[in-house]
């Protein structure tokens, strides 16, 4: 595997790699490639795509409104202090995040 | 403005990509209300905010909305549809992925026909897919603010393929798909609210040379802005070949305010979405049940609605434009006419004092108190001569007013015409009474002064009396 694509692989994943990682990574996921490599080689003609490893479909719900309405008359779905206390920093109703624009 | 500026050395290429907000009542896998403009962060609950563990479940309104678009758009509907997650980072989607369609959406190889000029043009539909929205972000200074109401919310993405030529052809090809969709009861359809959006891809090139180097154009928020964003871009294109330059693929942001695009700094890394099937929801296949509601759901589309609005009651193109522009009119029209007024007279009344009065009240004609059986008693009560049309123009505000039947108006109010020739044989006689200096007038040979003697007649009546029988009894009585 080239470096290069390791690297790419990395950013793609928001993961920041030190040199030696890129090393030991390089050749591990090396080694994967070749795996799926070899699974690629297999005659699969005429087979569907096991997408799913269940094989039930259909699970669908009707169109209806969440009644876990725990504040007051405001439809809310979910009671929203307790949402928010899980946020890191919150002003006025917002999580707030370093600026990303 | 037209598409006179462009360079006609080159030929146009635009495609586009459609988002619509079904109009569902919940999300499109939890139950949160899906609604504009409520408090930040009252709409959301684990499934949408991402947590771990929890178990997105498909809202089924939204599955059949998204097989009824496709259904409408001619599209070969998938037997086994299936959603993928499609992997980024983002702060405004809190899974880092979006959980879209990829492999198996609900419709591909669609088309949709509209009316260009006095041509039918067919756009290829590429695919129709169901996903989710993001939250939304709010800037401000050093910090970004989420609210993730919006996160969740049910979309349906609609590609065509790149077979519009021109920006005036995008804009009458967006605006024949908003209608369709308003028309099938899915979105509002509201680009100013971003209930739709559409982003579109453009590239020129020399006649008969395909497709030429692709940027994509965003940030457009209405059909006339798209055609605005269209017809600089594919100017600046022409430009930039005209003077030898190479155009580079990239993103270009609608700056309304300055009327032109401009590129949107980006990485240089191409998007890799790394789509993959997702695990957490079995594959939708549809059963004959659903496909039968899918087939219910279909009505008649607003092109073949024209078409028969001209060719049943005889209308012009013009005129069967504006009644079929909404379903609901076009539905209105048609009742006032089974209850046997006639097309014509309709078409007339409609366009201009019936949408006085609801430009006046900010209405609109399905919501208004003038309902069809209304609207035609109206018009009978003018067609048998029990009212004028004058009055029946009062009377018609007066229904909007009150919200009562015409008869009922007419006979509160006494507005019915007077008929009995007898009765206006009197009045007549009086107004000649009073004015003897003008009937002498009129007996010399001055016939405009007649005009006077009628117009103190109806004014004597209330405007109330027949026309016709005040100008027989008239010329009776003067010859
Ligand atoms: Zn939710």
């Amino acid at each position: 595997m080239k470096k290069e694509e390791l690297l790419t692989t990395a950013s793609l994943a928001l993961l920041e790699l030190e040199e030696g990682e890129v090393e030991r990574l390089g050749e591990e996921v090396a080694r994967m490639l070749d795996y799926f490599e070899m699974m690629t080689k297999l005659d699969v003609d005429g087979l569907e795509p096991t997408t799913h490893a269940f094989q039930k479909t259909n699970r669908l719900r009707a169109d209806v409104l969440n009644n876990n309405n725990n504040n007051n008359n405001t439809n809310n779905s979910f009671n929203r202090p307790l949402i928010m206390e899980n946020g890191n920093d919150v002003e006025d109703d917002f999580f707030v995040i370093p600026n990303v624009l | 403005m037209g598409d006179v500026l462009v360079n006609d050395k080159y030929e146009t290429f635009v495609g586009l990509e459609i988002h619509i907000h079904l109009l569902t009542e919940s999300k499109m896998f939890c139950g949160c209300k899906a609604n504009y403009g409520d408090e930040p962060n009252t709409n959301v609950c684990p499934v949408c905010l991402g947590y771990p563990g929890v178990l997105p479940t498909v809202n089924e309104r939204a599955m059949e909305m998204g097989y009824v678009v496709a259904r409408a758009l001619n599209c070969r509907l998938s037997r086994k549809t299936y959603f993928e997650r499609k992997n980024y980072f983002y702060p405004d989607m809190p899974k880092n992925y979006q959980i879209s369609q990829f492999q198996e959406p609900v419709g591909v190889e669609g088309y949709m026909d509209f009316e260009f000029g006095d041509e039918i043009k067919r756009i290829r539909i590429h695919d129709v897919h169901l996903e989710e929205d993001a939250g939304k972000m709010i800037h401000a200074g050093d910090m970004s603010l989420q609210d993730f109401n919006r996160a969740g919310y049910p979309l349906l993405e609609i590609v065509t393929e790149p077979d519009l030529k021109s920006g005036e052809e995008t804009e009458a090809f967006l605006r024949a798909f908003r209608r369709t969709v308003r028309y099938l009861g899915v979105c509002d359809g509201n680009m100013d609210e971003g209930s739709m959006k559409c982003d579109a891809n453009i590239s020129i090139n020399l006649p008969g040379a395909g497709l030429g180097t692709k940027v994509e154009l965003k940030n457009m928020n209405s059909p006339r802005f798209v055609r605005r964003g269209l017809q600089y871009e594919a100017q600046r294109q022409a430009s930039v070949l005209d003077e030898g330059g190479k155009l580079i693929q990239e993103t270009r942001l609608w700056n309304e305010n300055r009327d032109i695009t401009e590129s949107m700094r980006t990485k240089e890394m191409a998007n890799d979405y790394r789509y993959f099937p997702e695990p957490d929801m079995p594959p939708f296949c549809p059963d004959d049940a659903f496909m039968a509601a899918v087939e219910e759901a279909q009505v008649e589309l607003p092109l073949t609605r024209k078409h028969k609005l001209m060719r049943k009651y005889s209308l012009s193109s013009e005129q069967a434009e504006f009644i079929h522009d909404e379903k609901g009119n076009a539905d209105y029209f048609e009742r006032v006419l089974a209850l046997g007024a006639e097309a014509q007279s309709v078409y007339t009344w409609l366009s201009s004092d019936v949408q006085k009065e609801l430009n006046l009240l900010n209405m609109t004609l399905t919501r208004s108190p003038l309902s069809a059986e209304r609207f035609a008693e109206l018009l009978r009560l003018m067609e048998e001569g029990q009212i004028s049309g004058k009055i029946a123009k009062q009377v018609l505000i007066d229904v909007f007013e009150e919200n009562e039947d015409p008869s009922r108006i007419v006979e509160k109010k006494g507005l019915s015409q007077i008929s009995d020739p007898a009765a206006i044989a009197r009045i007549i006689d009086k107004v000649l009474g009073e004015n003897e200096q003008v009937v002498q007038a009129v007996r010399e040979g001055e016939q405009k002064q007649k005009g006077f003697l009628v117009g103190q007649i109806m004014k004597e009546t209330g405007g109330r009396a027949a026309p016709a029988l005040v100008q027989k009894i008239l010329s009776e009585k003067l010859s």
